[in-house]
């Protein structure tokens, strides 16, 4: 049964109200509790604008300015630097890391002779002795160096400077040179290390396997010599050096 | 890039898992002059990633790089193989492509000042050398036989005067007289002849 009906129903019989009394279980469809009015009207609501256009009303023909004030000063603008070198310098800082492409003049070119009063390369026999940490420290410098090496000789080409290109290659074959060598040692660490790592699958008092210690080396029993031995030896030879004295007494 | 890591603690970005212990390229710093002063560009390998390249510059030289860009250059089509004596026409070449980098940094950076005087590096003598060389290469081009001579204007000029009348021609051979033998009173030994 719908609401409606019910409401027609308790219309119809309004008449006859105290012989008929509604059903109990239609108390609460017919019990009317006051319903929020809601105004309704057709003008547009006060609170917001026709449309959201914040320009609406401002026109330049009728003369009525805008609403909202602009960002616009009195003052005058002012005038850019063409001239690279009126303009104020950037204070570049000194701990800059990008001076590390640079030499330690911190000029944009080395001249030639600068370039070229350097050293030999590192050879393997000198770096076979060196830790890790002392190859790995190395090669970095040597990174570091070509890298330097690269950006001069670009920087010397687009320049055109002149001579210089022979000296640049030359250091640059020398600090990879060096390289070689750290790669050359490393190799044969490792191996080295390869080498041993097989050798130590084969020997039975090495356990690669086991969580703790690898190294388990069996009790073995030291060769004693025997007691005849002992006393023919100490017959022979003298031991201490009082009769170390006295056998050479008796030589001379 | 596993090395010695300067500052743990200063590092901006969270480290990657490939670890490089020996990187084996070089990066090129480029003078740009047209970028704002904290930013700097590098020429980088083909392979190297934005990534690669922030991680590079905090480890190894400590720069705090903000943001990259990245632009691969492709090159030219050439003929023939670059250093090649004769180029071999219709051979056609084309240059690896060539990658670079623009990195913001923290902290600005500005290029030290381009040299004035070139004479460390001899530029005279280096700018003549290249220009002796260029004209002697200029021989070898196809077109060398077709181009006019540095002699044509000359001679067209003193064509042009004979023809008028201003010189008149006369052979430059001159008659000397009638063929004398020389050194006739050397005596000729045996021994001295070869």
């Amino acid at each position: 049964m719908s609401i409606s009906s019910v409401g027609r129903w308790a219309r119809s019989s309004r008449s006859s109200y105290i012989l008929e009394t509604p059903p109990t279980f239609l108390v609460p469809s017919l019990w009317k509790s006051a319903p929020a009015a809601r105004n309704f009207s057709t003008s547009p609501s006060r609170s917001l604008p026709r449309d959201y256009n914040r320009n609406r009303g401002v026109s330049a023909i009728r003369g009525t300015g805008p609403r909202q004030p602009l960002s616009v000063s009195k003052e005058p603008l002012p005038e850019p630097v063409l001239d690279s070198k009126l303009r104020s310098k950037v204070q570049v800082d000194e701990n800059h890391g990008l001076w590390g492409f640079f030499n330690k003049q911190r000029t944009t070119l080395s001249t030639p002779e600068d370039e070229y009063s350097h050293g030999r390369s590192w050879s393997v026999e000198e770096l076979r002795s060196k830790s890790w940490e002392d190859l790995h420290s190395l090669w970095w410098v040597c990174v570091k160096e070509r890298n330097r090496i690269a950006t001069e000789t670009f920087e010397r080409n687009r320049l055109k400077a002149g001579y210089g290109d022979f000296e640049a290659s030359d250091r640059d074959t020398t600090v990879r040179r060096t390289q070689r060598a750290v790669k050359h040692v490393l190799t044969e660490r490792w191996y080295a290390w390869e080498a041993a790592r097989k050798l130590a699958k084969t020997d039975e008092e090495i356990d690669l396997n086991s969580p703790g210690q690898i190294y388990l080396p069996r009790d073995f029993e030291e060769d004693v010599p025997e007691e005849e031995e002992l006393r023919d030896v100490g017959s022979k030879e003298p031991t201490t050096t009082k009769e170390r004295r006295d056998a050479d007494k008796v030589t001379v | 890039m596993a090395t010695n890591v300067p500052a743990l603690a200063a590092r901006h970005f969270n480290l990657g898992g490939k670890e490089v212990y020996l990187p084996n390229f070089t990066l090129t710093l480029l003078r740009t002059p047209f970028l704002p002063p904290n930013y700097a560009s590098f020429i980088v390998p083909l392979n190297l990633n934005k990534l690669d390249i922030r991680d590079y510059l905090f480890h190894a030289y400590g720069v705090k790089v903000v943001s990259v860009r990245s632009y691969v250059q492709q090159q030219r089509v050439r003929q023939d193989k670059p250093g090649s004596r004769m180029p071999a026409p219709r051979r056609w070449y084309r240059p690896r492509s060539i990658k670079k980098m623009t990195v913001e940094m923290d902290k600005p950076f500005v290029w030290p000042e381009e040299p004035e005087d070139f004479s460390s590096w001899e530029k005279e003598r280096y700018d003549a050398a290249a220009k002796s060389q260029e004209k002697e290469q200029e021989k070898y081009r196809p077109d060398y036989a077709a181009k006019p001579t540095a002699e044509r204007k000359s001679i067209a000029e003193q064509a042009q005067a004979l023809l008028s009348g201003k010189e008149q021609w006369r052979p430059q051979w001159v008659d000397s007289g009638a063929p004398v033998e020389v050194e006739q009173d050397l005596p000729m030994s045996r021994d001295s002849r070869p």
